[in-house]
């Protein structure tokens, strides 16, 4: 470990800085070589002595650091930019080498002319272009791995790297003096090149390009064999020219890497040439791609459905290039924004309606519909001529009708069946987000209702009294409580001359808003004719009595209360002075009392049809009056149903007789107690359980007889 | 709640089993609202198996009485629940409708 230490220090040293050092030694080696070159067409005397396998050795080191130096850099590929690749390859070392190789021929046609010394510039040039050409051959072939390497298996990295390993084997292959025989060395060399034109097939970059993209690749491509043709060209020239007696550069490793560089190049302009006719396709393909995508983003942002309707028509028609298409919307679904889009394209609404009258002979289902050939179907005739293909798709869901889509093409065949699932994702996609605008619509809706609920129960609120009636010879206590916002339970008092109290108490059938509305038509009622009649003879006869009351109470409901709908209601008038009490009980609860002088406590038994059930004069026969004497200590208890009708744990009702029960443990009490002790043993009887009915609980207690106020 | 109907020659037997609340009233509302129900000269109520009738129960029958009444059909209740008699007599119904205790009686009424 410790003697490992400064190993791995040089090892990270020398990975860092590769690209510096392998072009240091790159240069160094050229140096070598380019000396080399000039002892060999013997221009420096003093050079005579510089033997042949130092030419060599030169120009390997130097094809190896080259290539070593630009493995060294950063992948040339970022992100996807094939197109900056190419180009930078045409413009950087492609065009630069051309430069050169084309100054380089002049030189060449010039030093022709003139064989004096021409030799020593000939090898200058012969060395330059060399150098180019590897660093050209190098940067080619590593900008070939990136694309090779694009999206790539792992098992092809092996791959590439086993090629890599096998040609720098042939280059070290040159430094032996020992040759292996031609046939084990030719077929090697043929393997390899195998292998190379093998990893040229890896193409895959070109299916990423759109068609313009294509053709600029092709362009490349062409410019950068061109490139290539010229340097091979060059030094199939050169390497016979008896002035220079070139230092071999046709070694193995350059013929193959030249050869793999060529062999990719054609192979990519092959591939992106002949993939140029499909590349309207797959641009299509990634269009339909992005636009589903911005259709799922607009679902996100909550807008209009005349919004969502209009996306999916643009979309569609550019998704699939339709040359007209139309949505029909039913127009309880679209409410007031019918008015205001747009949902034809290229079609005029006649024309849609002519178009949509066809289609209706045609009977079509309400599935996708696609004919892509519509001169075949006799009824649709008079659209095929002018449109040959057309794909119909029903906007729905499990509850609802979105809508239909209906897409034309003059070309027969227009839709594919990847166009079809693409239009029929696109109306899936619609459909949700409409449901999701709507269930939004909803709960906004449920919002304002519970609003409004809110504003109902306030309201219902001040329909009971709060200001309860107070005289010295009673007291009263009330208690009310609705199973929802606003209940159908009612009651309500009033102070008539001579010393009377009317108290009126009733239940509506049903909950919520339909009871609340006639729980304050009763009190309408209550108020009404309770003002007192002005032509009466006596004082007496000015009100009526609880029956007559109870009658016309239930002619004035006939008109209003729905069929199944009744109300049960009792009315007391209460006489101080008389000392008694008359009442009318229209199928309303019978009244809880407790008779102190007796010590008694007992439910009145009366008879009385509740009001709404017979709805003309036949009514009459069903109430009366009842009359009672009361006495000081005497207790009322007047409730609704909600009271005796409440459910236990086990779900059995609270019932009469537990209330009967309860007023005999404390009649003795204020009105106030007794209320509050019936109402804490209710309570602990339905703990844990919802209130399913109103309820309402009225305690009135007669106290003894005071002397007359003087007035 | 379970509503049973057994025709006969000239009368409907109604079987009610459980609770009959707002949610059921719906359910024996249709079977009140069949056309040939008017056909019959009695329709019987079992209530042997009525536990309970709220006020929506009871408007069922209300809301029918009077056509009923017009169309000369008789509507007659039997086996009735003390519990649930009570709540008709409370409201006055046994005044307004036919209630018996045994289904003999109900076929002779």
């Amino acid at each position: 470990m410790r003697a490992g230490l400064p190993f791995f220090f040089l090892i990270h040293l020398v990975r860092q800085r590769l690209s510096l050092y392998s072009l240091v030694l790159a240069g160094i080696s050229w140096g070598l070589l380019l000396l080399g070159a000039l002892a060999r067409v013997q221009a420096l005397p003093m050079l005579a002595g510089w033997p042949r396998w130092g030419v060599i050795a030169a120009q390997a080191c130097f094809v190896f650091f080259i290539f070593l130096n630009q493995r060294a850099q950063p992948d040339p590929l970022q992100g996807y930019h094939f197109l900056g690749l190419l180009r930078r390859l045409v413009h950087g070392p492609g065009l630069l080498a051309a430069l050169a190789l084309g100054l380089g021929l002049i030189e060449r046609s010039v030093s022709a002319g003139a064989p004096v010394g021409g030799s020593a510039l000939l090898a200058v040039v012969y060395t330059v272009n060399l150098g180019l050409f590897v660093a050209f051959l190098a940067r080619t072939n590593y900008a070939w791995r990136s694309l090779i390497l694009f999206k790539s298996t792992p098992r092809l990295q092996r791959e590439w790297l086993w090629f890599e390993i096998l040609l720098s084997g042939t280059l070290m292959l040159q430094l032996l003096t020992w040759h292996p025989p031609v046939i084990v060395s030719t077929a090697a060399f043929t393997a390899l090149g195998l292998f190379g034109a093998y990893l040229g097939t890896n193409q895959k970059w070109v299916a990423y390009l759109t068609k313009a993209q294509k053709w600029q690749a092709v362009i490349y491509e062409v410019l950068l064999l061109l490139g290539l043709l010229v340097f091979v060209q060059y030094f199939r020239v050169t390497q016979f020219d008896p002035l220079l007696l070139a230092p071999e550069p046709q070694g193995a490793f350059l013929v193959l890497t030249a050869f793999f560089a060529a062999f990719y190049s054609a192979m990519g302009l092959l591939v992106t040439f002949f993939n140029l006719p499909t590349a309207q396709v797959q641009e299509q393909r990634r269009t339909e791609i992005l636009n589903i995508q911005r259709l799922t983003q607009i679902i996100q942002r909550g807008q209009s459905q005349a919004e969502i309707y209009k996306t999916l028509l643009a979309t569609t028609v550019e998704t699939v290039q339709a040359d007209a298409a139309w949505l029909d919307v039913p127009t309880e679904v679209l409410a007031g924004d019918a008015a205001t889009m747009e949902c034809y394209f290229n079609v005029t609404q006649h024309e849609a309606a002519r178009l949509r009258e066809l289609l209706a002979g045609a009977r079509l289902g309400a599935e996708n519909f696609v004919d892509n050939n519509l001169t075949a179907k006799p009824e649709l005739a008079e659209l095929a001529t002018r449109y040959r293909s057309l794909a119909l798709l029903p906007l729905r869901s499990l509850q609802h009708h979105y809508g239909t889509l209906y897409v034309l093409k003059h070309i027969p065949y227009g839709f594919d069946p990847e166009d079809v699932s693409v239009l029929r994702s696109f109306a899936d996609q619609t459909v949700l987000s409409l449901e999701n605008l709507t269930l939004a619509n909803l709960a906004l809706l449920n919002q304002r209702t519970q609003e409004e609920l809110k504003i109902a129960s306030e309201v219902q609120d001040s329909l009971i009294p709060k200001k309860l009636p107070t005289d010295d010879w009673f007291e009263i206590s009330t208690h009310s409580l609705a199973a929802k916002e606003v209940g159908g339970d009612f009651y309500d008092f009033l102070l008539l001359p001579g010393r009377r109290l009317a108290v009126l108490i009733g239940d509506v059938s049903g909950k919520g808003i339909t009871a609340a509305f006639h729980m304050a038509q009763m009190k309408g009622i209550f108020h009404a004719l309770m003002q007192g009649n002005p032509l009466a003879k006596n004082e007496r006869d000015r009100f009526p009595v609880p029956s007559r009351f109870m009658m016309q109470a239930n002619t004035a409901l006939a008109h209003c209360l729905e069929r199944s709908s009744f109300i049960t209601s009792s009315l007391y008038i209460i006489d101080y002075e008389q000392g008694g009490f008359v009442f009318a009980r229209a199928g309303h609860c019978h009244t809880l009392y407790y008779h102190a002088l007796r010590e008694e406590v007992f439910y009145f038994q009366s008879t009385g049809l509740g009001l709404g059930i017979i709805r003309n004069e036949g009514y009459e026969k069903h109430i009366n009056n009842q009359f009672y004497d009361y006495g000081p200590g005497d207790v009322m208890v007047i409730y609704t149903d909600g009271i005796v009708e409440a459910r236990g744990a086990g779900q059995e009702e609270y019932g009469e007789d537990r209330l009967k029960q309860r007023l005999e443990e404390c009649y003795y009490q204020e009105s106030d107690a007794i209320k509050q002790f019936i109402m804490n043993d209710l309570n602990s009887f339905t703990i844990g359980q919802p209130i399913h009915d109103d309820q309402t609980l009225l305690v009135i207690k007669f106290k003894a007889v005071q002397p007359e106020p003087t007035a | 709640m379970k509503v049973t109907a057994q025709p006969s020659a000239d009368s409907l037997l109604l079987l009610l089993d459980g609770e009959l609340d707002a949610s059921s009233a719906v359910l024996l509302d249709t079977e009140f609202n069949k056309p040939d129900l008017l056909g019959y000269r009695k329709v019987l109520v079992d209530c042997a198996k009525l536990s309970y009738i709220s006020s929506a129960g009871l408007g069922v029958f209300i809301s029918h009485l009077q056509r009923l009444q017009d169309n000369n059909v008789k509507l007659v209740f039997f086996n009735m629940q003390e519990k649930v008699f009570n709540v008709f007599e409370i409201l006055g119904l046994d005044s307004l409708m036919t209630i018996v205790p045994t289904q003999a009686e109900a076929a002779a009424a």
